[in-house]
């Protein structure tokens, strides 16, 4: 009972603010309502027609492009940078605060800044392809042919947070593990290829499925850069829904609401199954 | 932790569960003392608006007039997204967002009328404070004989000149005709100068769906908004504003905000702009070297329909209903207060702002001065693409323009795709 009570704030919170909001939506989006007046039941007609929407399937592969870029650009690119750190070059200190510095500024002022950086006539990107790449300018954010890409990367070049996590699991390291394999005559490359990175694997299954996770659910940057457009190119499941509830699509929109949570789940799950057991939630479920 | 422990938790938690949603349904009641009758106005009106001023002198006036009865407390709403936001949440959940907001009256937002949290003002508006307002205004804004909103805040959407850039290829006035029109684009081309402040950006491509709509009704006569959007109306006016984005206007139109595109304007960058009369009373623009010469006009007819102009009830005034009689009279008396000629004139004079309350107001600078001028001109008003079809089709609009201007669509496909929008059940 003690350990219940323990539980209990917390569960009460996930309740009112996780569960009960859930099965709303879930009870929504079966229904018809515009957000005023009563709510006719609908049955799966919602679902039908939200899946035959070609902006939906649009918005549902630009989330897993966003998931799959976090997961596997974003976390690579930290765990290097975290490894490269481990070996504490000269002033690795201060690069591991100049790398997670950008963590600390808003989602609004980094946006502003590359949408800055992009513009086709005053933008610096603009500028170095004209002057020192004799290119014509390009339109990143108005042409759909780059402007998924160019806000991906704004994003994924941002590491710090997931470098500190690795750095730090990567810290715990026995440094006797690295000695041993020194005097055994392995290389660098071998000491991270055999001892670092098996020894960061759970810290990296983490990692990646945190990255999906925040790919998934991807908003902030790309509505202040582009609202989803040009031609929905850069819409995801996030913006989707938003423009839904802008429009007083509320069924629709919490019909999009749980898709985006079974496709989340989907998600998770396939990710557990693919690094099993390193998986450090799997082994403590064990 | 004993059984006696976990029972008074669990009564704390459920005591607090009562009380609570009070707290969260009612706050205006709860926070009614009980002489004085306390209304909250989210007003959208504050900060830097130009209108802030004389809004909160009204207030302050009324206040004072009726101390110890009624009170009239602004809630400042200087970020209107996130307003807009705020209203259809709180009615969604069932709660008024305050005892007087605003809406943009729109097809989306006539849902609101639907809803009993809305004061029903159809008894009340009546004799000398239903005739000083234009009778056209109240017209749109009584849905199924309801008038569950005011229209207060009108605007007129015309086209901006910058005079000192045309008198550069040598054209002294606004152009007449459609072929003055695309003379004057292209000497502006030739001499390297870029026509026009173009977007394609933001929800709602603002510049650009004025531009439309101009085109539009032109084309298709006032009443264009009642027809199919694949009307070939449409498709001609889809034609001209890929036209004028491709060949007139700046680089970045695709995928520009309203931001950039009034920046190059402001700037000296383009010549022709679109916007409402709010903009004439920034100060960004009174420095600006060009200032005395921009001329407010409408488009040539590009279609049979000439001397038009594109309109729309920029802020609809709505009230919470309530059960207290008493607090409905507040309501009115103040919004009667709020909306009668003299008031809406100190608000109408300084700021340069149009309303549906007709006044005798005189415009402090000559941009404002132009627009009641037009206003009053033209022989025939029609409301702009945003106004006539709502959010969710105006942001399919935004999302295909950039595709139209890209070459990626045809205007054809274009009108089709957007119409799927508009005809969505």
């Amino acid at each position: 009972m003690p350990r219940l009570l323990f539980l209990l704030p917390v569960l009460v919170l996930f309740i009112g603010f996780f569960i009960y909001p859930f099965l709303f939506t879930l009870g929504t989006s079966l229904t018809r309502w515009r957000g005023i007046g009563s709510m006719q039941f609908n049955g799966l007609k919602n679902y039908t027609r939200l899946l035959a929407d070609p902006t939906f399937r649009l918005a549902m592969k630009n989330n897993l492009i966003w998931a799959l870029a976090q997961g596997f650009i974003q976390v690579p690119l930290a765990a290097l940078v975290a490894m490269i750190l481990l070996r504490q070059p000269k002033g690795w200190q201060t690069l591991r605060t100049v790398y997670f510095l950008p963590n600390v500024i808003s989602t609004v002022a980094i946006a502003m800044m590359w949408t800055a950086l992009y513009n086709v006539q005053y933008g610096f990107i603009n500028e170095v392809l004209v002057k020192f790449f004799k290119r014509e300018p390009i339109n990143f954010l108005g042409n759909p042919d780059f402007a998924l890409g160019a806000v991906i990367f704004q994003a994924v070049i941002y590491i710090g947070y997931f470098m500190i996590v690795i750095l730090a699991a990567g810290m715990n390291i026995p440094r006797e593990l690295y000695e041993a394999a020194e005097i055994d005559g392995a290389s660098v490359f071998q000491q991270e290829r055999y001892i670092t990175i098996p020894m960061l694997r759970g810290t990296l299954v983490t990692t990646v499925t945190l990255a999906m996770a925040y790919g998934i659910r991807h908003f902030e940057a790309t509505y202040l850069m582009t609202q989803g457009g040009p031609m929905h190119s850069t819409t995801t499941m996030g913006i989707d829904l938003y423009d839904k509830m802008d429009a007083l699509r509320y069924s629709d929109a919490s019909t999009e609401g749980v898709l985006l949570i079974i496709f989340g789940s989907v998600m998770i799950v396939v990710i557990r199954k693919i690094f099993g057991k390193s998986d450090p939630m799997s082994e403590m479920a064990q | 932790m004993t059984k006696k422990g976990l029972i008074l938790l669990l009564t704390i938690l459920m005591m607090m569960g009562t009380v609570l949603p009070v707290f969260a349904q009612g706050a205006a009641e709860a926070t009614a003392p009980a002489k004085e009758i306390e209304l909250r106005w989210a007003s959208i009106w504050v900060g830097a608006d130009s209108k802030a001023g004389p809004v909160a002198a009204i207030v302050e006036e009324f206040n004072a007039a009726n101390a110890g009865k009624i009170k009239v407390v602004i809630e400042p709403q200087p970020d209107y997204n996130a307003y807009e936001q705020k209203v259809r949440t709180s009615l969604a959940a069932g709660i008024a967002p305050a005892d007087i907001f605003t809406i943009k009256l729109n097809p989306t937002t006539a849902e609101f009328y639907n809803s009993n949290l809305l004061m029903d003002f159809s008894k009340v508006f009546t004799g000398s404070w239903k005739s000083s307002f234009e009778a056209g205004s109240v017209n749109q804004s009584t849905i199924g004989g309801k008038l569950k909103s005011l229209p207060f805040e009108t605007a007129i959407l015309p086209m901006w000149y910058n005079m000192d850039i045309l008198a550069k290829v040598g054209v002294t006035k606004v152009p007449q005709t459609v072929d003055e029109f695309w003379s004057l684009m292209d000497k502006l081309k030739a001499a390297g100068i870029t026509a026009t402040s173009q977007m394609t950006g933001d929800t709602n491509a603002w510049t650009s769906m004025i531009w439309f709509s101009h085109f539009a009704v032109s084309l298709g006569g006032p009443d264009v908004w009642s027809k199919p959007f694949t009307d070939p109306a449409f498709v001609q006016a889809a034609e001209y504003i890929k036209r004028m984005i491709v060949n007139y206007s700046t680089a970045d139109a695709i995928g520009l905000g309203a931001g950039g595109s009034g920046g190059h304007f402001l700037a000296g960058r383009t010549a022709v702009f679109s916007n409402g009369p709010w903009y004439a009373g920034r100060a960004d623009l009174a420095a600006t070297p060009f200032f005395k010469n921009i001329t407010i006009a409408g488009l040539p007819g590009f279609g049979s329909t000439s001397n038009y102009m594109i309109s729309r009830i920029q802020a609809n005034i709505c009230a919470a209903a309530s059960k207290d009689a008493a607090r409905e009279a507040a309501i009115v008396k103040f919004l009667q207060f709020l909306t009668s000629p003299e008031k809406v004139k100190s608000i109408a004079q300084p700021s340069g702002a149009m309303f549906a309350v007709k006044t005798d107001a005189k415009p402090a600078n000559h941009l404002q001065v132009q627009f009641t001028q037009l206003a009053n001109s033209v022989a025939v008003s029609a409301p702009d693409f945003e106004a006539a079809m709502g959010a969710e089709a105006t942001k399919e609009f935004t999302q295909q323009l950039s595709a139209l201007a890209l070459g990626k669509i045809t205007a054809q496909e274009f009108t089709k795709l957007v119409a799927l929008k508009i005809n969505q059940d």
